[in-house]
Parts: C-alpha cells; sequence; structure tokens
C-alpha cells in the first residue's frame, strides 16, 4: 500500500518536474508588469522598477 | 522441549487412568508416546511410562495464575496438518532481577508427532525440533548460526526454569528444573537451543500472529493484543523500506533520463550580449535599454547573466525585460557584490562577481531590456557584461525532485530502523544510541 502511494507521489513529481522544465518555471522572484508605455523605450527614465531603491547590501564581513 | 518421533496408534481415541495421588480420571491423549503426564487435580507429575503411574514430583501452584487461552484437548490445524494441544509449561527467566515468563502449549498428532506453540505477550511463535544442528558461525559478534542457508544472529541467553506444568509431555518434565536457553533470531524465525548439562536441543520457531492460531484452532472471541516487538517477530516496515528503495532506485534513473533529456532539447539560444559601463561617482539618470533582441519558441524560461569586475564593493542592477509588441515587462532586481580579505581567522571571501537568474515562463517575441544600474558614490566605474539565453535546463529543479522522493524512503528506512531498535533493546545486544545514555 505505502508503495503504491510512493509510486503515485513518485510520479507526481516527475511530472511536476517535467511540467516545470518545459514551461520554464524558475525560483527566482520576477515581478510581471502589465502594459508598459512604449515611450520607455526613448524615455528609459519614465520607468520606475518596483525593485528600484531596494534596500541594498552594503559590506563585506 | 524434547521429542521422539511418535509411535502411531492403530486408530485415535483418548485412554482414560486414575491419578495414584488423588485418584482423579486422566485422560492420555498421546497414547505411549507421553513420557510424562500432569495431574489436573493434584499437580502431580507421574510417569506415563510406569504401569502403576509412579509419582515423580508433586508442586503447588496458583489456582488461576495460568490461564489457558488454548484448552487441553483442542483440535486445531497448523500447517494443514491436525494437532491436539495435549500438555501446557510456564516457563520463566530472570534478567537483572525481573521475571520474564511464556507459556508453552504442546501439540499432538499421533501421525506427524510433537509441536509447540509458544506465546509471550500475544506473540506467537510454532515450534518444532530440528533433526540436524545448526552450524555455529566463527568469530561472528554478535554470535551466528546457519541453518539451511539462513544466518541466525544470536539474540539471548538466559537460564529458563519450569515453573508450571499441565498435561503431557514426550519428555521428564518437572517443575523447578532449568535449562539454558539461547535464541537466535532471523525474523520470522528463531532457533533455540536447551542446554542440559551436555545435551543439546535444537528448535526452531516461526512468527505466528494470535489471530492465526484462533482461526487454526477455531478459539471464540479474539486473541490477546500483542505487547510491544518480539524477537523474531517480522517487521512489517522493513518489506516497506527495500521496496521503497528500489522505486526509489528506479525514480533516480528515471530522474537522470530527464535530466539529459531536458538538457538535450534544450535550445540554450544566446539570443543577446551587450557590455557596459556603469560610473557610481556620476550623476544623473543612469537607466538605459539595449537594442531588442528575438526570443523564440515556446513559453521557456530565459538567463540573464551578469558578469561584473566587482572587488569588495556591490552594484545593483534593475532589469525589466520588455515585450515591444504587447508591453509586458518582467521586473527583477539583482544584486552582484563581491567581498573577500584577510582576518585572524584566515583569508575570506563572499558573494561572487557573476550572477545568473531565471526570468520564467518567457512568451516568445521581440523583447528589450531596461537596465537601471545602482552603486554607492565613491564605488567609481564598474564594467559588466549582460548575457541572455533562451530555454536553459534549471538544474535546481532536479535537486528539489531528488529531495522530494529521498525524503519518503529516509522516513521509511527510519521507521524501520525504530522497529530494529525496539527488537534487540531487549536482547543482549541492545543497539545503544547517544540517546539511551541520557
Amino acid at each position: 500500500m505505502m508503495r503504491v502511494l510512493y509510486v503515485l507521489y513518485g510520479m507526481a513529481v516527475l511530472v511536476g518536474l517535467s511540467v516545470a522544465e518545459y514551461q520554464g518555471w524558475s525560483l527566482t522572484r520576477i515581478s510581471e508588469v502589465k502594459n508598459v508605455p512604449r515611450s520607455v523605450r526613448d524615455n528609459p527614465g519614465s520607468y520606475r522598477s518596483v525593485y528600484s531603491s531596494y534596500h541594498h547590501y552594503s559590506g563585506g564581513k | 522441549m524434547s521429542t521422539g518421533g511418535p509411535t502411531p496408534p492403530g486408530k485415535p481415541q483418548a485412554h482414560a487412568l486414575n491419578c495414584p495421588g488423588c485418584g482423579a480420571a486422566l485422560t492420555v491423549r498421546s497414547f505411549n508416546n507421553a513420557v510424562t503426564i500432569v495431574c489436573d487435580s493434584c499437580h502431580s507429575i507421574l510417569d506415563a511410562k510406569d504401569p502403576n503411574l509412579k509419582i515423580l514430583q508433586q508442586f503447588k501452584a496458583a489456582t488461576g495464575k495460568d490461564r489457558l487461552v488454548i484448552p487441553l484437548g483442542t483440535r486445531g490445524k497448523i500447517r494443514g496438518i491436525d494437532y491436539e494441544v495435549i500438555g501446557f509449561e510456564r516457563r520463566t527467566i530472570h534478567v537483572e532481577g525481573v521475571a520474564y515468563s511464556w507459556h508453552e502449549y504442546v501439540l499432538f498428532n499421533p501421525y506427524k508427532g510433537f509441536r509447540y506453540l509458544t506465546e509471550y505477550d500475544g506473540h506467537w511463535n510454532d515450534c518444532s525440533t530440528l533433526k540436524a544442528l545448526p552450524e555455529i558461525v566463527s568469530f561472528s559478534s554478535p554470535p551466528k548460526v546457519k541453518y539451511l542457508g539462513e544466518t541466525y544472529k544470536h539474540f539471548q541467553t538466559a537460564r529458563a526454569s519450569t515453573s508450571f506444568v499441565l498435561g503431557e509431555f514426550p519428555w521428564q518434565v518437572r517443575v523447578g528444573e532449568s535449562v539454558e536457553v539461547s535464541d537466535y533470531v532471523s525474523p520470522p524465525r528463531v532457533l533455540s537451543s536447551e542446554q542440559t548439562g551436555n545435551e543439546v536441543i535444537w528448535s526452531m520457531g516461526e512468527y505466528m500472529l494470535g489471530k492465526d492460531v484462533w482461526k487454526a484452532f477455531r478459539l471464540p472471541g479474539s486473541p490477546p493484543v500483542a505487547v510491544g516487538v518480539y524477537e523474531n517477530q517480522p517487521s512489517p516496515r522493513s518489506g516497506e523500506a527495500k521496496s521503497i528503495w528500489r522505486t526509489f532506485a528506479f525514480f533516480l534513473l528515471a530522474l537522470v533520463i530527464l535530466m539529459i533529456g531536458f538538457d538535450l532539447a534544450a535550445s540554450k539560444d544566446q539570443v543577446f550580449t551587450g557590455y557596459y559601463r556603469f560610473d557610481s561617482n556620476k550623476r544623473g539618470e543612469a537607466s538605459f535599454v539595449t537594442d531588442d533582441f528575438e526570443v523564440k519558441g515556446h513559453a521557456s524560461n530565459v538567463e540573464l547573466t551578469t558578469s561584473t569586475d566587482v572587488n569588495n564593493r556591490w552594484i545593483y542592477l534593475n532589469y525589466a525585460l520588455i515585450n515591444e509588441a504587447t508591453g509586458q515587462a518582467f521586473d527583477f532586481g539583482r544584486e552582484v557584490s563581491y567581498y573577500h580579505g584577510y582576518d585572524s581567522d584566515g583569508s575570506w571571501s563572499e558573494g561572487s562577481a557573476n550572477d545568473t537568474v531565471a526570468v520564467p515562463r518567457v512568451p516568445p517575441g521581440r523583447y528589450y531590456l531596461r537596465v537601471e544600474p545602482e552603486g554607492d558614490v565613491g564605488n567609481g566605474t564598474t564594467y559588466y557584461t549582460i548575457t541572455i539565453k533562451r530555454d536553459v535546463p534549471q538544474y535546481s529543479f532536479y535537486g528539489i525532485a531528488l529531495g522530494a522522493l529521498l525524503l519518503p524512503a529516509i522516513v521509511f528506512s527510519w521507521r524501520a530502523l525504530s522497529f530494529e531498535h525496539l527488537r534487540w533493546a531487549e536482547s543482549d545486544h541492545p543497539v545503544i544510541t547517544s540517546g539511551d545514555d541520557e
């Protein structure tokens, strides 16, 4: 019984992996923005990234 | 336990006698195969081979202490053969001052002879004496014996004394007599040696479930619940764990095949590369856009690599991958920092001058990249290269899948080990773990 459950679980893992690989999933946090104005092409400063002025690391050890 | 070959009677029937001690009627079920008979009324142990049933021993027994769950005279089928319960004894060992008792039922078939059922805390064993001696495996720790190609590990050696008897026995039974009993296990079997002086008798037991005993003897009610883990109780977890690991091996192979397959199928096309510089001391708008580039194929990832010359400093890059036609943007930020030095602990380093990120599920189309670099004033000029590739396999998923497949297998193994830990905790060779010392 447990083996059957594990087989089903393992197959789900492999199918999930295949879907993730085929569709190109990523573990990185990416924000999707709709309808960015065409003016950005000519005026890059008119667009502000959601990550702009994000708290940055500022030193080593 | 001891047995000789049975002497089959012409026609199986009980034979009636009277106890010379109290005159009570005795029922002899094993015909002339019994060596001793115990009177149920006065607890006299009688010499069955003596025509006058000489009294060999009388013992006192507390009434009701030993409840026979299979009454004498009960018939049942073991391994397809009919047996009748003709005798019962309680045997006791003392370990560290604690008495442990188990029960043995003597079974008899006029054509097949004797076999025994033992019961301890609801755990049952179907036992029979061996016709050949097991082979002792030299220099093994714990000691081992081999029998019919199977290796048995020593479990326990103790002095067992007979503390109560009833019915018929194929040997000269006495209350109080003791033998050295050694058990060797290979679940679901156990080999037991009983040594008295120079005589050693070996028997083999096979674990039985209480419900199977009840079924075999058509006993009313339900069997007592088995308590704890018995020495030769087959582990339900062991087979499970082995089966799960075999399945895991199959999945691992499938995982490797998938990885090779996706790696071969992935286009990994480099769709863009650009070389840039950023002067953090310079004021003004730092953002810019790249030339546009074509992203082909089905919706898949794009992998953006930033290679910089940062050295004990950082640069932060706000990226927006923008679809020219739809205005859809994938917005993300990446910090690239690399620090290194030397202190009292020796040399150290932190971060990397390069960074790679996968942007998920990017539809095909023409794209450009908006880049907005940031850095501390005084960091000076940073040179960096941006490279974009389409449809790149993400190996981190394989690591996650491997972990997800491994986890249940580890849990099953841990459960199997816990079962074995409980089994061997009662043996002469307990498994010692750090937690046991506390």
